[in-house]
């Protein structure tokens, strides 16, 4: 198969330029900020309420998983907060808070060498949703004039690019509830191959009335709790936030002296060519995602000490997933701890697996892996370790983050201790 | 060993025909594929120009499967690759062989698809809603559905920089192979002209207006009154050099060096907006090994837009400097319109074709550059030109800058 080896060659390549976490920002429905949001993950708490952004009385389910405590002038000082959409303050803010906890200050020379990768589902929906409210009743004048400079989905990236002054690559990766990986994956290949020094990858979404309105309608959505692997679990739970990982070359960051939280160590991507919205039966791509991803790291899977599964908590998603574990780690699938914190989170769409990435990276510089809650009654179907209910001290050295998304897309990104390597 | 990029096929879907030599032929005649167009809920706006794909088919180019999962801009992404890989001999056969990987660039995505699907749950109720339409109104459906329909089972993903994705995806996919994580990548873009997009533009103030002067948009014309719309979709089949040739293929040219740049000032800054430009091109011939005396003709972003064709004809004269009075360059827009998410493939389209067929298109309608402006290699007409280098330019409304540098083997 040519891409095996296309893929060894790139771990060769990744071994001269390796890739670093240094700084992360996060804004989600259980706290915003990589310290509290972590204190607040191990503990097990639920973001998990009523749905407050719109009306929800002709849904059948009302839970959200909403960030509340937002206040965006807190974090936006260049652009102004009330003129970009609710994802882009998010987005711009969690990349400021990245960018803070690296210690980094941008230099004019260096900001044109920095970029900015944002994956995301929906952009701004609210945009479009307040454009369908007047379309609908005729009053076309009454669209807002910038409706084109707020709404198509890279203006996330612009954003963040233009309150932190970056020229380097903006590019808007909307690979759906994939796409915080995708975004890591390719400010990782930017770095390794010597394109960048500095980017920041990460996601952004904001609770959407269009996400709501699909999911309930496929039934996806549970009434109460998201209970990932539990017999009793019903469904998904929308959220949205935002998550950003600043990363660097090695080399850079211990030209800075920086603190590095975990390594990035490799990756893979696959389609399942399947099913818009269904999993391949037998989670074909999903276990070529990990497999991809183990070999361009160039670890086997006994050396995985922790995995954040995509875990939505629907019935179908978490059989297959626990289905492709098993067949990518064998016996080493139940001595792994695997968690899905859309318990505790929801489902933050194309933010998920970027705040699922911090999760990673936070369990191998914190050394404890956070609880799956809700976990009461396993599934023997699922019958894994899945860290139920409490979270754990233990160490990691490797962290596998999988996500999924609609259109059969797999997403796998190894982290690693750096010095382990 | 340094990994080269091949291009081995091409597919499109334009406002002016569903192949490079028949888009290159429309422009080299001064055909515009932008029109009047008629929407009824459109009264008060000022511009009514578009160019519209005149009777889009989508079972001209899929069969054998029902077409109703796939939205329009899914259909048009769809027929693109299929042209793509029927082009380069990628045959299901061999697909089934090999995992694939997908690039999509796009600007708006399925807006219009989301918007029909938001609209109907406020009208009808959220209860109402098909569950087949909410698959597509995720921004990257058009690349699940075509995943889905030619069984492309590698790496897929989506690319939104504004009007550039296009080239950002063809670059993006340059990337995966040059850095070893690819052979073969299928990339490109699509664009759908809707209601969403032509209202939002109009508002905006960014069109141009059919009044006084012209019937269509003029790309660096001094009287020039904005762009108009486009639509369409174009991918490339990309590969490593050796295995393109290893497999027979017939290689149409190579990718050299891509860059992008971003102006934090979104264009509001003229002397940073240039600058970047500047470097977005600059950065992309060094990528390529050549430098500016290397290129024979520039493919030029140039849509009408008051402001980003000043900026863009700046920053080539910067670039170019001596050569700046000679340089051809070419704006195919004035025939295709702002196809957003589909230009760049356009644009690399004509480019391949003109090398090819030594024929270069000219601005049609041009009458008279702005004043000062140096670049008299601009011209309203056609011309023969013998050419191997081409560099071919994206400047995005936002922000974003982007330059591709392609060259002939020979």
């Amino acid at each position: 198969m040519p891409h095996r080896t296309a893929n060894r060659e790139a771990a060769n390549k990744t071994k001269s330029g390796r890739v670093v976490v240094t700084g992360m920002g996060v804004v989600t429905s259980i706290g915003i900020g990589r310290e509290f949001f972590w204190q607040r993950l191990m503990s097990g708490c639920s973001g998990i309420k009523e749905v407050s952004s719109f009306d929800t009385s002709k849904f059948p389910v009302h839970k959200g998983a909403e960030v509340s405590d937002f206040y965006p002038a807190d974090y936006i000082c260049k652009l102004c907060p009330d003129e970009i959409g609710r994802a882009s303050q998010f987005a711009v803010a969690a990349a400021r808070l990245a960018v803070l906890d690296a210690d980094l200050s941008i230099t004019e020379s260096e900001a044109d060498n920095f970029g900015v990768v944002v994956g995301t589902t929906s952009g701004e929906p609210r945009v479009i949703e307040h454009f369908d409210d007047h379309f609908v009743v005729g009053h076309i004048e009454r669209i807002n004039r910038n409706f084109v400079s707020r709404y198509p989905c890279h203006v996330l990236a612009a954003h963040v690019a233009c309150e932190l002054g970056l020229g380097g690559e903006v590019v808007t990766i909307p690979t759906a509830c994939a796409a915080g990986n995708h975004a890591i994956v390719h400010a990782f290949d930017e770095l390794s191959s010597g394109q960048a020094e500095i980017m920041l990858a990460g996601g952004a979404d904001s609770f959407s009335r269009i996400t709501y309105t699909g999911f309930a309608r496929l039934g996806a959505i549970a009434p109460e709790v998201c209970q990932p692997f539990d017999l009793k679990r019903k469904g998904m739970i929308p959220g949205e936030g935002s998550a950003f990982l600043l990363l660097e070359t090695l080399d850079h960051a211990r030209n800075r002296s920086a603190r590095v939280y975990a390594e990035v160590a490799g990756y893979g991507l696959s389609c399942d060519a399947h099913h818009m919205t269904a999993a391949h039966p037998q989670s074909q791509g999903a276990v070529r995602a990990m497999e991809i991803a183990l070999t361009s790291a160039g670890l086997g899977p006994g050396s995985v000490d922790y995995i954040s599964a995509h875990g939505t908590g629907t019935p179908t998603n978490d059989r297959l997933e626990t289905v492709a574990l098993k067949r990518v780690f064998g016996k080493h699938a139940s001595q792994v701890p695997i968690s899905s914190i859309k318990s505790m989170l929801g489902h933050a769409m194309g933010a998920a697996s970027a705040i699922e990435a911090v999760a990673c990276v936070l369990a191998i510089a914190q050394g404890c892996v956070p609880p799956t809650i809700n976990l009461v009654n396993p599934d023997p179907e699922c019958d894994l370790d899945f860290v139920p209910l409490t979270g754990r001290k233990q160490k990691v050295n490797v962290a596998l983050n999988n996500a999924y998304a609609f259109g059969g897309n797999n997403s796998s990104v190894v982290f690693a201790q750096c010095e382990a390597r | 060993m340094d990994r080269r990029v091949a291009i081995t096929g091409m597919g499109l879907i334009s406002p002016l025909g569903d192949s490079s030599d028949s888009l290159l032929e429309a422009l080299c005649q001064g055909r515009s594929g932008v029109r009047p167009v008629e929407l009824s809920c459109l009264n008060g706006y000022q511009c009514h120009l578009a160019g519209r794909l005149p009777g889009f088919r989508p079972e001209s180019y899929l069969f054998g499967r029902p077409l109703r999962p796939l939205d329009r801009m899914s259909q048009l992404a769809c027929a693109a690759c299929g042209l793509a890989l029927e082009s380069s001999w990628w045959t299901a056969e061999n697909r089934a062989l090999h995992d694939l990987p997908l690039v999509v660039g796009t600007m708006f995505g399925g807006m219009h698809t989301i918007g029909d699907f938001d609209r109907a749950a406020i009208t009808s109720g959220p209860a109402s809603v098909s569950p087949m339409a909410f698959a597509n109104t995720v921004i990257h459906a058009a690349a699940g559905q075509t995943a889905i329909w030619h069984n492309l089972r590698g790496a897929n993903s989506a690319v939104a920089a504004g009007s550039i994705s296009g080239i950002s995806a063809v670059g993006q996919a340059a990337a995966m192979i040059r850095q070893g994580r690819a052979e073969i990548v299928l990339a490109g873009g699509v664009d759908e002209f809707s209601v969403e997009s032509f209202c939002g533009c109009s508002r905006a103030g960014v069109l141009c207006t059919n009044g006084a002067h012209s019937e269509r948009p003029i790309p660096f014309d001094r009287y020039r009154n904005g762009f108009a719309l486009g639509e369409g979709a174009g991918f490339l089949v990309l590969e490593e050099f050796t295995y393109a040739r290893r497999r027979g293929a017939s290689v149409l040219a190579e990718v050299q060096g891509y860059a992008t740049a971003f102006d934090c000032s979104q264009g509001n800054d003229p002397e940073i907006a240039v600058r970047t430009l500047v470097r977005a091109m600059r950065t992309a011939l060094t990528r390529s090994g050549m430098s500016y005396r290397d290129i024979d003709f520039v493919s030029a972003s140039g849509n009408g837009s008051l402001t980003r064709d000043c900026y863009e004809l700046a920053a080539l004269d910067t670039v170019f400097g001596d050569r700046a009075k000679e340089l051809p360059v070419t704006a195919i827009k004035c025939g295709t319109g702002e196809a957003m998410g589909a230009s760049g493939p356009f644009q690399i389209a004509v480019a391949l074709e003109t090398i090819k067929r030594r024929r270069l298109p000219g601005v049609t309608g041009l009458r008279e550059l702005p004043p000062g402006c140096r670049m008299q290699g601009i011209s309203a007409n056609p011309r023969t030109l013998q050419a191997r280098n081409a560099i071919i330019n994206g400047v995005g409304l936002d922000g974003n800058c982007c330059s591709l540098v392609i060259a002939s083997l020979d």
